[in-house]
């Protein structure tokens, strides 16, 4: 029985010993190896993240994609804790929850279930090539998704097919590549006639190169993915055989190339000795993918060329403006329209009228207060200056008046009350400008791509072969045609 | 090993040329005929049979007594040393030098000399700007062209010979002129095999509104997201009775179909040939092989003809399939003629994608009773009225049932769901599509939509907002609260959510771009011009099934927020509901998983 990867083939349902991926948000990705309880091994791996806990055995045997609930594993230490304290039949660990259901079906493990966490949550998502880019533990730089997708489709590499990765790194691209050649695991008995796609990793490094070779056999890829610990500079890509795709993730990939000759009976190359080869050279500096190129070209490369992706990720976001979101959160207090603003400034102008006119009102019965009322005049003596007094004490009169009723009508803090009662009966996700912009992080440059192509071996022998065929076709042709005509005159 | 591979040209093969002026231009290798491609002449295709794809051909000058030109295949060498126009990189300045002594006295003035007297750069200070430079008036250069000889290569020397002031000339400018001579006047063309990559460079050239400007950045991307490879050679995976069923809704006239075909190794069809290297596919014949049986399984009502025929095959194929959903009585998937295979003719049954592409209509899909073809089978008949029955009779009857078969089988798995992803490229509005088709997703399955404009896009991010999702959430849950049925309330809601925003997670918009750089020794700089028109964009969201019942998100960690929302509780057991788990929302969840 062939390992089968989640990769490629994915089971239905999360299994023992199947990497998952545990979906936190979107750039939150954490691979898991989950692990069943077994008999020999009866531990229970917990995935520790900044949105809860999750114990494998909450997380296996489920559907893809399904939403996870923390377990709130403090619980059960302290529970097992207690159990063990009392040594009591306490068969009835509460509160199973709906995600436990695994463990309440094996009664001999006397463990108490998982209780779900009061909050957090996760996704179980199987992996691809780009979730795993996302999540992958980074050990050099990662190719990602825009030029991985981009240069698998310019090098043209297809099911069935055989690459050279050169510089695995952090193996990001070695499953994005090995998704494209892939069509089916190789010993799974029709393979005597089948050519089955194939991806031939060198790493130098050799810590990273152990990192990537345990990955591949945790997924499940090593029977489609030879990884391979290696100097290419000084010993070329030995094991590679019939190989029409290549790429090159390397600080001098000049170096490598004389070693990119085509295999058959002479040459015992690593490349196709037939098809066409197209490579693609992933250098971060324009000085590394010159001489890239120029070599490519003095190796009797043809089509060079040089590209850049440049890719932005893009957010949409609902864009409120106006007086009524005064208040609200995440919004700029700012009149939509110079109606709005009109409309305010009217408004405050009438309120300015009518507080002047309350004042000047007031003043005159000010004015003959002076003659004996001393409340008044204790207001001012408490203020402590005199010429001010008649004004501070209206302020704080004005004040009184209208706390009797609560907030002042037209006041600031009315205001704002009122947009936030309001915004409870708003459907503020549908309302606004809906907008959109480039994600805060950007990355300007990844690598300059230096595309090439070896287009099919043409010997002289060949040219007289073909001119002789073509001219034995040809007289083929006309014998036909002459046929032809005889029959029918 | 597929079409695709093989490396030399057979009679009946498509092809595309590249001429050096950069067209491209779809040919069929009809033995005995003559393909001309314009001012760069004309030649025989015979002379093109059993020679590489892939090489650049020159086409020679007719000798005494031949009828047709001769080709000659260009080595890569030459290629290369014309696109450099210089024999050797900087590197090695020693030419430059030799040719400084030279140069030096005569051009003294107007370049760059060092101190030992060598030539470090020409400078254009004194080139004239004018077509008089030109000793060869347009007359004699047509008779050279018409006199035709050496490729070509001997007008363009002759052209820069009588050029007056190539000797002012820079360096850089010079080896700009070449080139720009070199795409006028030679007389070669490259011949490439039928590819995606190729086929949609020429149509995005000709008739780009065609496949909705999809650039190749975008493609990469949509056929990244979307997941889409080659179903393998397991029998079963545990639990997974199918695998590798793709959903596509392509309004890019089968662009969209390829590009995915080509990634699952159903494209091209199998050598029809052997060559004594190469195999045939033996995945495809193998599919084939085992139809037939499923298909009979499934048609025995009717006494069937006992050999198989190749039509029972058509759609019939259950792992590794592509299903396009349309929306008139006919897909238009026009483009995949270029690779070989034409939608229902059985002259294409031995393609791959005979068996695994699938076509349904939305009518099918959705409202399969109001479909014709699919509610009314042909009625029965026995074997005794069917003996009986003139032939073309007979023919026609197994037809209908073959038909309504086939459209009945196709509807029901389509409708049965669990499809590995979702891929979208259509004029439609992508919520519409999205409401009807990323429930038959299986969870964890990715859905893509690409869009030549941004709109419609961000349109859709909006239904999958956070704040949507929340404000869907509570709304299902005040539902489940007042004990109203889910199901049916759903329909109201249509202008608020348009699609259930709970069954997409990490919904993402995205951009890419390709640059592309001219790369030669000392003049290294990205293209002064490329293709305008739209950028394209690419949603991607992976389907998920959002868990029955309560589930509350973790608060925000900072501490501002924190600091707002404890008011009411203690820290410890903050609950807050509809507040982002930093940015994605969880809030209660109601199963509402269609």
């Amino acid at each position: 029985m062939p390992t089968s990867s989640p990769f490629l083939t994915p089971c239905a349902t999360t299994t023992s010993n199947t990497l998952a991926l545990i979906s936190l948000k979107r750039d939150e990705t954490i691979p898991a190896l989950l692990h069943a309880p077994t008999p020999t091994d009866p531990s229970d791996p917990i995935a520790n993240t900044r949105f809860g806990s999750y114990p494998h055995s909450t997380l296996l045997h489920l559907p893809w994609g399904t939403q996870v609930a923390a377990s709130n594993v403090g619980a059960r230490e302290r529970k097992r804790g207690k159990k063990r304290k009392l040594a009591e039949v306490n068969n009835n660990p509460a509160n199973a929850s709906t995600t436990t259901a695994q463990e309440d079906e094996t009664p001999a493990q006397e463990e108490p279930a998982f209780e779900a966490a009061a909050s957090g949550f996760a996704h179980i998502v199987p992996p691809t090539p780009e979730t795993w880019t996302a999540s992958l533990p980074h050990r050099t730089q990662v190719v990602y998704t825009p030029d991985a997708s981009y240069i698998l489709q310019r090098i043209r590499a297809r099911p069935g097919d055989k690459v050279i990765e050169a510089g695995a790194g952090s193996g990001s691209f070695t499953h994005a590549a090995v998704r494209c050649v892939f069509n089916g695991y190789p010993n799974s008995g029709d393979d005597e006639k089948v050519i089955r796609g194939r991806v031939y990793s060198f790493e130098y490094h050799e810590p990273r190169f152990q990192a990537l070779q345990n990955e591949i056999k945790e997924h499940g890829l090593d029977g489609v993915v030879t990884v391979q610990h290696a100097d290419v500079y000084a010993q070329g890509f030995s094991g590679a055989q019939d190989v029409t795709a290549i790429f090159l993730d390397l600080p001098a990939p000049w170096m490598a190339m004389s070693h990119l000759t085509r295999g058959g009976p002479t040459q015992g190359g690593p490349l196709h000795s037939d098809r066409p080869v197209c490579i693609c050279s992933f250098s971060p500096c324009i000085e590394q993918a010159q001489r890239a190129a120029a070599k490519l070209r003095e190796l009797g490369w043809v089509d060079v060329g040089m590209a850049a992706v440049q890719q932005r990720r893009i957010e949409v976001r609902r864009e409120r403006i106006g007086l009524m979101e005064e208040g609200l959160r995440g919004v700029t207090a700012v009149p939509a329209t110079v109606g709005e603003a009109l409309g305010r400034l009217r408004e405050l102008e009438g309120k300015t009228a009518v507080f002047n006119a309350k004042r000047k009102k007031n003043d005159k019965r000010d004015k003959g207060a002076i003659n004996g009322h001393t409340t008044e005049m204790d207001v001012d003596a408490r203020s402590g200056t005199v010429g001010d007094g008649a004004v501070n004490g209206h302020h704080e009169n004005g004040e009184d008046m209208m706390s009797k009723k609560g907030l002042p009508s037209g006041s600031k803090q009315q205001r704002l009350k009122n947009n936030l009662e309001a915004a409870k009966a708003r459907k503020l996700y549908k309302e606004g400008r809906l907008t959109h912009r480039t994600e805060p992080e950007l990355k300007t440059h990844t690598s300059y791509l230096v595309f090439g192509m070896l287009p099919p071996e043409w010997t002289e022998e060949d040219e007289t072969k073909a001119v002789a065929e073509s001219l034995a076709f040809e007289k083929q042709e006309v014998q036909k045609r002459d046929k032809v005509e005889e029959v029918e005159s | 090993m597929s079409w695709n591979n093989r490396t030399r040209i057979k009679p009946g093969d498509q092809a595309i040329l590249k001429l050096p002026s950069g067209l491209l231009k779809p040919i069929e290798i009809k033995p005995n005929t003559i393909i001309s491609i314009g001012k760069f002449g004309s030649f025989h295709t015979n002379s093109l049979i059993g020679r590489p794809f892939w090489r650049t051909y020159d086409i020679l000058d007719l000798k005494d007594g031949e009828k047709h030109a001769r080709l000659r295949v260009v080595p890569a060498s030459d290629l290369n040393s014309e696109t450099l126009s210089v024999d050797n990189t900087p590197q090695d300045d020693a030419p430059v030098k030799e040719d400084a002594e030279a140069a030096a006295s005569a051009n003294e003035k107007f370049d760059i000399v060092g101190e030992d007297g060598s030539i470090i750069m020409r400078n254009n200070r004194l080139t004239v700007d004018d077509t008089s430079r030109q000793a060869l008036t347009m007359t004699e250069i047509e008779e050279l062209k018409n006199a035709g000889t050496g490729s070509g290569k001997e007008v363009i020397a002759k052209i820069m010979a009588a050029h007056s002031a190539l000797g002012e000339k820079t360096e850089f400018s010079l080896a700009k002129y070449t080139l720009r001579k070199s795409k006028k006047f030679l007389k070669r063309f490259t011949v490439l095999p039928m590819e995606v990559g190729t086929v949609a460079e020429y149509i995005m050239d000709k008739d780009s509104s065609r496949i909705m400007e999809l650039r190749p950045e975008s493609l990469g991307l949509v056929a990244s997201w979307s997941n889409a490879h080659h179903a393998g050679n397991l029998d079963q995976v545990e639990g997974n009775p199918t695998q590798g069923r793709y959903m596509v809704v392509d309004d890019t006239g089968g662009l969209l179909v390829a590009t995915l075909a080509e990634r699952m190794g159903i494209l091209y069809p199998p050598a029809s040939e052997k060559e004594p290297t190469e195999q045939p596919d033996p995945d495809t014949n193998q599919d084939d092989d085992a139809m037939p049986d499923q298909v009979e399984s499934t048609t025995d009502a009717h006494s069937g003809p006992s050999r198989p025929n190749p039509k029972d095959t058509y759609q019939a194929a259950t792992s590794n399939t592509i299903t396009v959903i349309h929306p008139h009585t006919q897909p238009n998937l026009s483009l995949l003629r270029y690779f070989g295979y034409i939608l229902e003719d059985t002259s294409s049954s031995s393609h791959p994608l005979y068996s695994h592409l699938h076509n349904i209509t939305w009518l099918q899909l959705l409202d399969p009773s109001a479909d014709t073809v699919y509610s009314n089978p042909p009625p029965a008949v026995d074997a005794d009225t069917l003996a009986s029955w003139k032939p073309s009779k007979r023919g026609q009857h197994f037809r209908k049932l073959r038909r309504h078969t086939r459209t009945q089988r196709v509807a029901d798995t389509t409708r049965a769901g669990g499809f590995d992803s979702l891929v979208v490229a259509s004029f439609m509005q992508p919520a519409s599509v999205l409401r009807h088709l990323v429930p038959l997703v299986k969870g964890g399955g990715q859905i893509v939509v690409y869009s030549p404009s941004i709109e419609p896009l961000t349109e859709l991010m909006d239904y999958y907002s956070r704040e949507r999702r929340g404000a869907y959430m509570k709304m299902m849950q005040e539902r489940v609260a007042t004990g109203l049925d889910v199901e049916t309330c759903m329909d109201d809601e249509e202008e608020d959510f348009p699609v259930n925003p709970t069954l997409l997670l990490n919904p993402m918009l995205q951009t890419s771009r390709v640059v592309e750089w001219q790369v030669l020794p000392g003049r290294t700089h990205p293209l002064m011009t490329s293709r305008g028109g739209p950028e394209g964009y690419v949603f991607s969201a992976t389907r998920v099934l959002p868990a029955i019942g309560k589930v509350n998100a973790k608060g925000n960690f900072s501490k501002k927020r924190k600091a707002e929302e404890t008011v009411s509780e203690s820290p410890k057991k903050l609950r807050v509901e509809h507040v982002e788990q930093t940015k994605e929302t969880a809030a209660t969840v109601v199963g509402a998983d269609a």
